[in-house]
């Protein structure tokens, strides 16, 4: 064949004359021009662009066509429980649905318009809108998401109801989705965080475990054609998804909203211009109790800000306005425990007695002389007590608070062990506290501290701490030096149940001996025992705790009425000799009638522990003065004579009163077992008659304990106590209201709130 | 008429000139002139043989392109007929069908003797012209257009009519003016008169990748029948010129819109309107991409699953390569390739001008349109619905493509070349 193309025939002769017959050399030559541009330019290119999409292509091609073969629906995955130490639930995700649409399977205009109408009623949207989006092309177009059951069962009516009535199947899908629930709103909102619409967390321990939290999204990978329907070759994968890990905070509900409660009342009392921070930590492990910035925000509404807030907001130019409304957020979510610093004044004498005892440059001997202000290199500082203290033990200068003598304490320590110690307590590193956003302290760098620095470095000014890092510390004095690595998570589980992280104890180091520990305890016990309820005595406990006034030094535009804005704070534990609870009570920039540590601070602090101390069932030791405030049972008197029941009654601790002329108790009040404060009375009914009495209940608010028990006793009522009763104590509520009729001897339940102290003692 | 010279020397003269003697001698003669309307007559009829039967490597081609034609297009809808028409083998019975009548149209007219198609030409033309103006009158099909005259199991487009017209037509009139075609006369007017009239009227259907077709086929007919290289020169930048002219008077307003994705298949973002209409070209990157060298073997195509619109039409080839990868779509070039070469040197052997110029008419047309719907299915053409001979499915087409074969292999009857 290949021959037979060459012409075997002669040619013509050349002439430019056309041949009368047979295959002439033009056209032969033609033919070959027809076949190279048909076959080596034509088939060549095809075969060129064949080869470039195959070879060099190829595997970005097969890619996309992959990628659209195969659909890939993700299975979400459970986001994991968030519990307080007892098991209460405190975030949790529950089952919500996710409508999606398929608009590429509608087949006309009709399908279109039933469906868009019947989502558009259901899910409350823009008709138009819905209406747009199934005119669209695609496979997957998500409707609305996190809908709850009512809404699904209303969309699986439509999804039977488009396909009776208009065959058109296929179109509208749910997919399991998951919301984010807090059942306790506000509660530890600085702890816990919240979660965002895609369920990633984005703050707390929401954020920071939220890799254990969000568990593992599973995949379902099927071979599919174009119309979303499995192709008749089977290709499915099925990855299941992990749920995620329940994690387990250190948080306990009860002492958390106990400590709220008060926190809140705290800030509205005294005006609290910059939120209020508590933390409760467990002294000797370093778990974290409570912790507190308030006033909080609404986890299950974490995007909307306070009213004044808002309004503040509305009333700035347009321009602003967004601008200005993610700074309000963000500072209403932060963390003022871990990402702030503050300075801690009066509290740090605590650390600085602490290593002066433990370098032994002071003892029980040790006298300073106060005479209200110590000059240091040029510069006046002054005590808080204008006169002076004058001359003074160890323990008196930490009692009174006084600022010169903290300088010459800080001056024996010297700069040089200062600044070991304040590295040993913890303050020159972050706490390490599992939540995020934790803030370095401010602190002189080295060789930039002056004397000046260090003599009011001594009470504590001029520095920024975390609060954090200050209960961490607090801690270490009470519980024999240990400086203990703070956590809020105490363990993580899977959602068997089998525990994938558990967090222990962990000591960084020993800072101050055991010895000093139990100096500082004794000392910082006797400071609250003599100064009452300015330095949060809490009664029937033995409480230590310094309070604390720090001016907010740097301040560039004043907030609070007073001269310069102020910080109270009161940093304590219980009991003093046994410590098992530290806590740190901070206000910044009251703005009420008081800003002393122990005017605002320290109530708070009472008010929290006469609770918390014995939720945790830590044995009480009262005192004398208490004793007479505690709750007896009363016996049972009913069916002796009346002589007989008077005997025992007052054995018992109770005074008598007889009514009626019978011979035998008939009835008593307060009934048998009923809690009566010591020393209470105890009415015993001889007959019928005598039943039918009555007293009427005076008003028993604002009186101190013992004013209440007198005149429970004139009206021959009996009284309960309940809260802080300590001195300076006021009765804020009484179980039965002022005027009502009831029957002698009635026990009416009195609460008692620790009210901003009268005294003060920085 | 020579006297036998081996009679002569056994000095047999009166046989010579016998009359039952020249009666066998004209008889013989006519035998070899070949006759094909007579020769059907004929006992001795051959089909496959030297000068007087079929062309057997040309008649072998085809069959083998049908048979892989007829397997990819299975193949490339079953998945599409079962999603549309609940039938898998809807498409391949319809075409197994269509292939029967198509071979029996061939055979029919691979015994016809083409040049009695010298007289039918102008006719067939005419016809032509018929079918395009009936199919304009008659209420469009889908989307508008009017390409199909239904004819109850399967339309007719009139367009493979007229491609058929025009080579007929061309091939009659340069074999006839054969000495007179360097003029212009008698090849640029005839030629401009019938293409125009012809694209005007596809025009109006529209049906652009049939004027496409046609003109190059008109081209091609009149440069093999004799047409001065000079003209086709002109011819070139005249159709620039209109085409130029079409652009700026908005005329190819459909073309244009089917345009619109030209060479943006891969580029298009998703919810645009691009990415809609260049799906098909999309998909059918794709299906080739997914190919590669070897193919995801026979029936293995992914892209077909209504990814790839109707993958038993225009874009066969693309289910083609996926499934047999560059390998396999070389092969089946070759042997398109292998059609082509052996269908216009077996034309240039035929005895006269016309079957000559029918033959390599014919033959071009398959590779024209070959090479034409693989560079659209590869994006390097607009998508313009080329359909791929011996493989896409249709009825009057592949009716129209085998009898127009069998037109190739009568004319291969009478080509002085060497058959085996």
């Amino acid at each position: 064949m290949e021959e037979k193309k060459t012409p075997l025939k002669k040619p013509l002769p050349k002439s430019k004359k056309h041949a009368q017959k047979g295959p002439n050399q033009r056209m032969r030559q033609r033919s070959a021009i027809l076949i190279i541009l048909i076959l080596v330019v034509g088939f060549g290119a095809a075969l060129l662009r064949l080869a470039l999409l195959t070879l060099v292509q190829g595997s970005q091609l097969q890619e996309r066509a992959v990628d659209q073969q195969l659909a890939d629906v993700t299975l979400t995955a459970k986001r994991g429980t968030i519990y307080d130490s007892n098991g209460t639930v405190l975030a949790e995700s529950a089952s919500v649905w996710q409508v999606v649409m398929a608009p590429v399977n509608f087949k006309n205009d009709e399908q279109r318009e039933a469906a868009a109408r019947g989502l558009s009623e259901i899910l409350q949207l823009d008709y138009n809108n819905v209406l747009e989006k199934t005119k669209s092309k695609s496979f997957y177009s998500v409707v609305k998401r996190k809908i709850e059951v009512e809404q699904r069962d209303a969309v699986l009516e439509l999804i039977n109801k488009l396909s009776d009535e208009y065959k058109c199947d296929g179109v509208i899908t749910l997919l399991d989705d998951y919301k984010r629930y807090y059942p306790h709103n506000e509660l530890a909102s600085c702890v816990i965080g919240f979660a965002g619409a895609d369920e990633q967390g984005l703050e707390g321990v929401e954020f920071q475990y939220d890799k254990y939290l969000a568990g593992t999204p599973g995949r379902i990978v099927t071979a599919q054609n174009a119309r979303g329907t499995d192709m008749p070759f089977s290709y499915e994968q099925n990855i299941a998804s992990k749920d995620g890990n329940n994690i387990y905070l250190t948080i306990d509900e009860n002492i958390q909203s106990i400590c709220e409660k008060y926190m809140a009342q705290g800030v509205v009392d005294n005006n609290v211009l910059n939120k209020g921070v508590c933390i409760a930590m467990d002294v000797k492990t370093g778990a974290v109790k409570a912790m507190v910035v308030s006033p909080g925000y609404d986890l299950n509404d974490p995007y909307t800000l306070s009213a004044e807030e808002q309004q503040r907001i509305a009333a700035l130019p347009e321009n602003q306005q967004e601008k200005e409304q993610g700074l309000a957020l963000s500072a209403m979510w932060r963390n003022k425990a871990v990402a702030d610093t503050y300075m801690p004044g009066s509290v740090f004498k605590m650390c600085t007695a602490s290593m002066a005892l433990e370098e032994g440059k002071v003892n029980d001997n040790s006298t300073f002389v106060c005479g209200g202000v110590m000059v240091v290199n040029d510069r006046p500082l002054h005590c808080h007590a204008l006169g002076g203290h004058g001359n003074q033990t160890f323990v008196q200068a930490i009692c009174n608070s006084c600022n010169p003598a903290f300088i010459q304490i800080g001056q024996l320590v010297g700069m040089q062990k200062f600044r070991d110690y304040y590295k040993g307590f913890g303050f020159a590193d972050k706490s390490g506290i599992d939540l995020p956003g934790e803030s370095d302290d401010m602190f002189w760098s080295e060789g930039e501290m002056t004397d000046v620095d260090l003599a009011v470095a001594s009470f504590g000014q001029n520095f920024g701490i975390t609060p954090i890092q200050m209960i961490t510390a607090c801690a270490a004095v009470a519980n024999g030096g240990y400086v203990l690595q703070p956590y809020v998570v105490s363990k993580v589980t899977d959602s068997k149940g089998n525990v994938v992280k558990s967090v222990e104890r962990k000591v960084k180091r020993q800072v101050i001996s055991n010895a000093t520990s139990n100096k500082m305890n004794e000392i910082l016990g006797y400071n609250t025992e003599t100064a009452g309820a300015t330095a949060g005595y809490v009664a029937g406990y033995k409480v230590a705790g310094k309070t604390g006034t720090s001016e907010k030094i740097g301040v560039t535009e004043k907030q609070s009425v007073f001269e310069e804005d102020y910080i109270a704070s009161f940093c304590g534990y219980a009991p003093a000799d046994d410590p098992q609870i530290a806590m740190l009570v901070f206000f910044d920039t009251p703005s009420g009638g008081a800003y002393y540590g122990s005017q605002v601070s320290s109530p708070v602090f009472i008010n929290i522990m006469t609770e918390v101390l014995p939720y945790l069932q830590i044995k009480t030791n009262y005192s004398e003065d208490d004793l007479k405030y505690l709750d007896t049972s009363a016996g049972d008197y009913t069916g002796l004579s009346v002589a007989d029941a008077t005997a025992k009654a007052e054995q018992d601790g109770f005074t008598c009163t007889v009514k009626g002329e019978g011979e035998k108790v008939v009835m008593q009040l307060p009934a048998v077992s009923s809690k009566v404060s010591a020393g209470g009375n105890i009415v015993l009914f001889t007959d019928d008659a005598s039943k039918a009495e009555t007293v009427t209940v005076p008003d028993f608010t604002g009186y101190t304990a013992l004013e209440a028990n007198n005149v429970a006793g004139q009206y021959e009522l009996n009284v309960s106590f309940k809260g802080a009763i300590s001195a300076g104590g006021t009765c804020v509520e009484q179980s039965v209201k002022e005027g009502e009729k009831v029957a002698p001897g009635t026990v009416i339940t009195l609460t008692y709130s620790a009210a901003s102290g009268s005294g003060f003692n920085d | 008429m020579a006297p036998n010279k081996k009679m002569l020397l056994r000095g047999d003269v009166n046989r010579i000139y016998d009359e039952d003697y020249r009666r066998r001698q004209k008889a013989k003669k006519e035998k070899l002139f070949v006759r094909p309307t007579r020769q059907r007559k004929l006992k001795n009829a051959k089909w496959f043989s030297i000068g007087m039967g079929i062309d057997l490597p040309f008649c072998l081609i085809i069959f083998i392109l049908l048979t892989v034609g007829t397997i990819m297009m299975f193949s490339a809808s079953y998945a599409f007929a079962y999603y549309t028409v609940g039938d898998s083998y809807f498409y391949l019975k319809r075409q197994l069908i269509f292939i029967g009548l198509g071979v029996a149209a061939m055979i029919v007219m691979s015994f016809l003797n083409y040049n009695k198609l010298h007289k039918v030409a102008p006719f067939v033309l005419g016809f032509a012209y018929f079918c395009l103006l009936l199919v304009l009158i008659l209420p469009s099909g889908e989307g508008g257009v009017k390409r199909w005259i239904p004819l109850g199991m399967f339309n007719v487009q009139p367009s493979e009519i007229a491609k058929f017209a025009i080579i007929l037509f061309f091939s009659h009139w340069a074999s006839k003016y054969y000495n007179k075609m360097h003029l212009a006369k008698y090849s640029v007017l005839p030629g401009v008169i019938v293409f125009g009239s012809v694209a005007g009227l596809l025009i109006l259907e529209p049906h652009y990748s049939g004027i496409v077709i046609i003109g190059v086929l008109t081209v091609i007919m009149l440069y093999i029948g004799g047409m001065k290289t000079r003209y086709l020169a002109i011819g070139a930048i005249a159709l620039f010129g209109v085409i130029l002219l079409l652009a700026i008077t908005g005329g190819l307003s459909y073309a244009m819109s089917r345009m619109d994705g030209w060479g943006q298949a891969l580029t298009a973002s998703r919810d645009s309107e691009l990415w809609d209409s260049t799906w098909q070209t999309r998909n059918s990157l794709y299906a080739i991409g997914s190919g590669g060298l070897w193919g995801l073997g026979l029936g293995q195509s992914r892209q077909k699953f209504l990814y790839l619109p109707e993958p038993q039409n225009d874009f066969i080839f693309a289910i083609v390569v996926e499934e047999m990868g560059l390998i396999g779509a070389a092969i089946i070039l070759l042997i398109f390739a292998l059609l082509v070469w052996r269908g216009i040197t077996l034309s240039l052997r035929a005895k006269d001008k016309f079957g000559k110029l029918l033959g390599i008419g014919l033959t071009s047309q398959i590779g024209v349109q070959v090479v034409l719907n693989i560079l659209v299915i590869t994006d390097w053409l607009p998508n313009t619905g080329i359909s791929l001979p011996f493989f896409s499915y249709g009825g009057s087409s592949l009716i129209m493509l085998l009898a127009q074969m069998g037109i190739v292999l009568s004319v291969s009857r009478t080509a002085n070349i060497e058959k085996q």
